[in-house]
């Protein structure tokens, strides 16, 4: 019920807003997307990726350079983008099956920082620090069928993520980062299942990516920069990680500050980071724990124990 | 205390453990252990700490190899085998500390070894509140695993085993340990009910020995990661190597 109003208040937003702040969203929900789909490796299967805004930047390269040198068309561009994504995760998830937490960090950190190097040095294919023209893929810098293209990828993305959670492969992925031992001996191969996350998350990744080239225009490796993956995470952890919500909630909002607050310059990374500790420190859960608790702050609600012994 | 079950014992061997030597590094946790079970037998397996019992469970279920020795269940070697592709052939098994799924629900803790097994939703869940009824956890079911007590989660992990559709041999490391008598008496009602109605096989490590005495017509001891004598508590509780292992002789 709150998602549909969501949905039909974003679909009529930009009846109201100026062209400028419809990019903002439109931007901001392509942050959205990726931080959902982060979610999906990190919050529910508990696989601390750090490479994953490298898939939404190598499918943006595919598509464009696809496009570019091959003469391809948006469609094959995209999907050839997207099976990349697909078959690069494929590779890297196998390599990392053995490992986990830090060490899995590590991997996929290098790994991200492999690709970015690789695409600022080859700098007569890949345009180098410099990027590439991406073609606009409705032929305009107007924003606002970008806008909805973003709309329906986030929705998409929320789509398939809670379709995969709700179907038993999302029992076995909860049950895999709660206790991966306990969930081998209950008959689940959790090899398949952890790379099959890390291929659906690359994939949904990769097919953001692929769009947002076709959608700003200009891309460079900084699409690679580690700082895009700090500020997925931020989104993910502010919105509410192992929320289906959360991430959207906190890509858009934070998107919005950031861009409220774009004549502050510097400052706004410092309040970005306060923030940041501020809800670790008190609210683990992110802004939807807010949200949860706000009805018990108001007296909406009496308070409701969590306690086994408690009628 | 007499022996009140009416377990089935019946048949060939049906797990057989033969010659297993586990070693790691220069320590040989288990030396050249064999034993065999029949179908529908509860076996109680006993022996002093670190005598390997558990590292034999750790075998037949897969989450070590052995070093050398074969397992064998049905008649199939087991040994080699990945642990879910052993649980797919319908050994299950508890852990000595219990290990449930923290963050998901009791019944959602209880729809994973249906689902893996590619039961239906609604009869695995239609299974589940039969069984969470059985062990007074139904008010429980929508908590999440990490608000119950140390004994109601070895209970929850106890029975979600029973949620394996095809289940036959069903391995416990210390089901008994620390949990309230209450507790224990669904414990034991659960694997003589499952014992005695479905025919599931029970392999039992419990230093608990009235309650072993009680529960199996049988028990294999280990000591120092060998076999040193099986048969009825009773024979073994008189065998002087029991004693000696027992009293560090």
């Amino acid at each position: 019920m709150g998602l549909t109003a969501a949905v039909a208040v974003a679909v009529g937003l930009p009846a109201v807003l100026s062209d400028y702040w419809v990019y903002v969203l439109t931007i901001a929900f392509f942050y959205a997307a990726m931080a959902a789909s982060w979610n999906l490796l990190a919050g529910y299967t508990g696989q601390f990726s750090l490479g994953h805004h490298t898939f939404a930047m190598i499918s943006a390269y595919v598509s464009t350079l696809l496009m570019a040198k091959a003469g391809a068309g948006f469609g094959i561009g995209i999907a050839v983008a997207i099976f990349t994504a697909v078959v690069l995760s494929y590779a890297l998830g196998v390599v990392c099956l053995k490992v986990h937490g830090l060490y899995l960090a590590l991997i996929t950190w290098a790994f991200a920082e492999v690709v970015r190097n690789y695409l600022r040095m080859h700098f007569s294919f890949t345009g180098g620090d410099r990027g590439l023209d991406s073609a606009l893929l409705f032929g305009t810098l107007k924003p606002l069928p970008y806008y909805y293209l973003f709309l329906g990828i986030t929705i998409f993305t929320l789509g398939v993520i809670a379709f995969i959670m709700y179907s038993r492969i999302g029992y076995y992925l909860r049950a895999i980062r709660d206790d991966a031992i306990a969930a081998r001996s209950m008959g689940i191969n959790i090899v398949r299942y952890k790379v099959l996350a890390f291929i659906i998350a690359s994939a949904l990744g990769g097919m953001a990516g692929a769009f947002y080239g076709h959608t700003i225009g200009l891309i460079s490796p900084v699409m690679g920069d580690f700082n895009e993956m700090a500020m997925i995470i931020i989104f993910v952890v502010i919105g509410g990680m192992r929320t289906q919500i959360g991430p959207v909630v906190g890509a858009i909002l934070i998107r919005i500050a950031l861009e409220l607050l774009r004549e502050q310059s510097e400052i706004r990374i410092i309040i970005l980071s306060a923030l940041v500790i501020v809800v670790m420190r008190f609210f683990n859960g992110g802004l939807m724990e807010v949200f949860r608790r706000l009805p018990r702050w108001l007296h909406l609600k009496s308070a409701e124990s969590v306690s086994a012994y408690e009628k | 205390m007499p022996n009140q079950n009416a377990q089935h014992t019946a048949g060939p061997p049906f797990l057989e453990v033969r010659d297993v030597v586990k070693k790691f590094g220069g320590l040989a946790a288990n030396n050249g252990i064999s034993m065999s079970l029949l179908s529908g037998e509860i076996r109680g397996l006993i022996g002093p700490n670190g005598s390997g019992k558990t590292t034999l469970i750790n075998l037949i279920t897969g989450m070590y190899e052995v070093t050398s020795g074969s397992i064998h269940f049905s008649g199939r070697r087991i040994d080699g085998l990945q642990p879910d592709m052993i649980a797919s052939l319908g050994i299950m098994r508890t852990f000595q500390v219990a290990r449930v799924f923290r963050e998901m629900t009791v019944m959602e803790n209880m729809l994973i070894p249906a689902f893996s097994q590619g039961q239906a939703r609604r009869e695995a869940k239609a299974r589940a509140e039969e069984l969470l009824e059985f062990a007074l956890l139904t008010r429980l079911k929508d908590k999440p695993a990490k608000s119950l007590s140390g004994g109601q989660n070895m209970l929850l992990q106890i029975v979600r085993g029973f949620m394996h559709k095809d289940l036959q041999l069903y391995v416990m490391d210390e089901p008994f340990a620390g949990v309230h008598p209450s507790i224990k008496g669904i414990i034991l009602e659960a694997i003589r009910r499952m014992n005695a109605q479905k025919g599931v096989t029970f392999l039992v490590v419990s230093h608990e020995m009235p309650t072993i005495s009680n529960l199996c017509r049988k028990v294999t001891v280990l000591s120092r990661g060998e076999r040193i004598a099986e048969g009825t508590l009773d024979e073994v509780a008189s065998d002087p190597q029991v004693i000696d292992a027992y009293l560090g002789g």
